[in-house]
């Protein structure tokens, strides 16, 4: 095993064992404590505050922006895309063939859609008024990321700066606003067990 | 403001402090800054302006969080945009979360991520009320309510007055000397709350609940000494003030041996005493806790009303409070009661939950100083209304009943506004005596 590959697995695992804290953080509140008499179904509601409540026809975020909101789903895509690959690439797998030009293709498209994404948080004054330099820190390293993910295939001696990028990444997401890929499923949760309670959600 | 000592600074932080909040952890560490709730707020909508965005606002109390408990706004400040509480910082809180957010949380159901930003919006408030920063505007309707009962500082002979000539125009429209309004008397099975606008400027809604109770034949009371639903504390942040407004009507339906209370037609009252209250006082109502829409249109269900829709043959349509509907579960409940009393009901779009708030709420009314903010995000509710071409304006609450009419002064709708107890009580067939 190569140095560079050593740190990258050492980057993620603090990585992991970050995002173990504050999930554990998190479960260890339990269920929220609430006094007033349930009116609803609190299971229903988380479950469709996951599924339902995602679509993109029930939010203005999704329908009125559909751009901004498709660039978004192909970039998450592509984040998870690379970061399956990443152990894919550790264990010794190298897509080829057919298979490496599908998984390009795709993570072309998707750290396209990030730069999009970024492009448009610099281009947008109220976004650039709204944002701090960890927004574009978090966007540009993400998107460099699914970008070289998909270089390496075609360009192995890549791998040692494509380990050092992804160690970086595994070593700031605890630290800003990437931690959502936690925080996010907790959100969720709390948003369906709020509206749940109250009978708000699922809508009837 | 200029005297902001440490241990000003000390109070609003201990508002962030999470150990016993997972709720506030999560909602302060989801928000992406993707800025699309922006066209979900009508703030943002009447001012396109980056300071209204719903993130903006939230980032205000996040990146304050992020200073003084997270690693990375401990070492990394500027980068991860921590910031720390100050002048500055607590002017623009004061500015935009009291100033510029009704809480009408319409941003939520549409954040891409599911950020409860109403529920931080509140933190925010609860810090600056921590710091005593609560508008003095704000502050002076609930010190009303703590000193007198009410927020209106009704005295309770004029109220009493006030419901002993309702009583009597009651008995004068349903032609009987028995119809009464019940006043502090124990061991009904319903006490009855009321906005204190109702009492001061719209009795009519009393006399129309009055009247459906009477054709029920319904066994219920209204409190001399607390009957105000409303509760200002909910806004401002100060919840121990909130949690002693609760506790008094928790009171009296105990002293009264009330099997149920029945909350007035009030957005916010309703939120704050049924799902708010109890955590307030941190104890479970052993009595029932019901809206008065609820119970219209239990009424109308069992046929204990009779109505008919003709009697209102103007083109109808509905405003959802916001706290009632999106936080409170209850839409179907008022489009049933308009169904069956008037003959031309029309929604606006949107509506229900998806409804967008009058501007009255968030405690707006209240605060005069952000009369044309208020005004300005109203117009956008007065043009959906214009929409409808409905003659007639109904919703369940008082607040909203308020900012509805100066809008349609303001706007010129030449529109009537209606609760929907008056709009049941315009509805009612009277069984002909024999």
């Amino acid at each position: 095993m190569n140095w560079y590959q050593l740190l990258a697995i050492v980057s993620a695992s603090i990585c992991l064992i970050s995002c173990f804290i504050h999930g554990a953080k998190i479960i260890n509140y339990g269920k929220p404590k609430d006094y007033s008499k349930k009116r609803g179904d609190t299971e229903k509601s988380v479950r469709y505050s996951y599924t339902g409540a995602m679509s993109p026809m029930k939010k203005e975020s999704a329908y009125l922006h559909l751009p901004t909101y498709i660039a978004g789903i192909s970039y998450h895509i592509g984040t998870f895309l690379s970061l399956f690959l990443f152990v894919i690439y550790l264990i010794g797998i190298y897509p080829t063939g057919i298979v490496a030009l599908v998984i390009s293709v795709l993570l072309l498209i998707s750290g396209l859609s990030g730069f999009g994404i970024l492009i448009k948080r610099i281009s947008k004054d109220q976004l650039r008024s709204l944002s701090n330099p960890d927004d574009y820190i978090s966007n540009l390293l993400v998107s460099l990321i699914q970008i070289m993910t998909a270089l390496v295939l075609y360009l192995p001696q890549a791998f040692p700066y494509y380990f050092i990028l992804i160690s970086i990444f595994f070593l700031y997401l605890p630290v800003g606003k990437l931690k959502h890929v936690v925080y996010f499923f907790a959100a969720r949760y709390h948003l369906g067990f709020f509206y749940g309670w109250r009978g708000v959600w699922p809508p009837k | 403001m200029e005297n902001l000592t440490k241990e000003t600074i000390d109070k609003g932080l201990e508002v962030l402090d999470t150990l016993n909040d997972g709720k506030l952890l999560t909602h302060l560490n989801s928000c992406v800054h993707c800025g699309l709730c922006a066209d979900s707020c009508t703030y943002y909508l009447a001012n396109p302006e980056a300071k209204f965005i719903p993130a903006t606002k939230v980032d205000l109390v996040a990146s304050i969080y992020r200073k003084y408990n997270t690693f990375g706004g401990k070492a990394f400040s500027k980068i991860v945009g921590a910031r720390t509480l100050n002048e500055d910082t607590t002017n623009e809180m004061v500015d935009l979360l009291f100033g510029a957010c009704t809480m009408c949380a319409r941003c939520v159901s549409h954040c891409s991520i599911g950020v409860d930003i109403t529920y931080v919006i509140k933190k925010g408030r609860e810090m600056l009320s921590n710091m005593g920063m609560v508008p003095e505007t704000l502050q002076s309707t609930i010190d009303s309510a703590l000193e007198t009962g009410n927020n209106m500082s009704i005295p309770e002979t004029d109220f009493v007055e006030t419901l002993e000539w309702l009583e009597e125009d009651l008995q004068y429209e349903v032609d009987d000397d028995n119809a009464k309004i019940y006043l502090d008397q124990k061991g009904k099975d319903i006490l009855y709350t009321l906005n204190p606008r109702e009492p001061k400027f719209f009795p009519l809604s009393i006399s129309a609940m009055a009247k459906v109770f009477y054709v029920t034949g319904e066994s219920w009371t209204i409190s001399t000494k607390m009957y105000d639903v409303t509760n200002y504390a909910y806004y401002s942040g100060n919840y121990n003030e909130a949690a002693i407004i609760t506790q008094r009507l928790y009171d009296e339906a105990e002293n009264l041996d009330a099997k149920k209370i029945v909350l007035a037609e009030c957005g916010h009252g309703s939120r704050a005493f049924r799902w708010e209250g109890p955590n307030y006082i941190k104890k479970e109502y052993p009595f029932d806790v019901t809206t008065s829409v609820e119970l219209l249109a239990s009424y109308l269900k069992e046929g204990k009303v009779k109505v008919d829709p003709n009697k209102i043959p103007d083109k109808v349509t509905l405003h959802d409070p916001c706290n009632l509907a999106r936080s409170g579960g209850i839409w179907h409940e008022q489009r049933y009661i308009l169904n069956k009393c008037v003959s031309d009901f029309v929604e606006m779009t949107p509506h229900g939950i998806d409804n967008l708030c009058c501007g009255g709420g968030g405690g707006q009314l209240a605060m005069s100083e952000y009369n044309d903010r208020r005004m300005a995000i109203g117009e956008i509710k007065a043009e959906q209304i214009r929409a409808t071409g409905a003659k007639i304006v109904a919703t369940p609450c008082h607040n909203c009943v308020d900012q509805l009419t100066q809008l349609n002064v303001t706007f010129k709708l030449g529109i009537k506004i209606m609760t929907l107890g008056e709009i049941v009580a315009d509805a009612i067939v009277m069984e002909t005596k024999d």
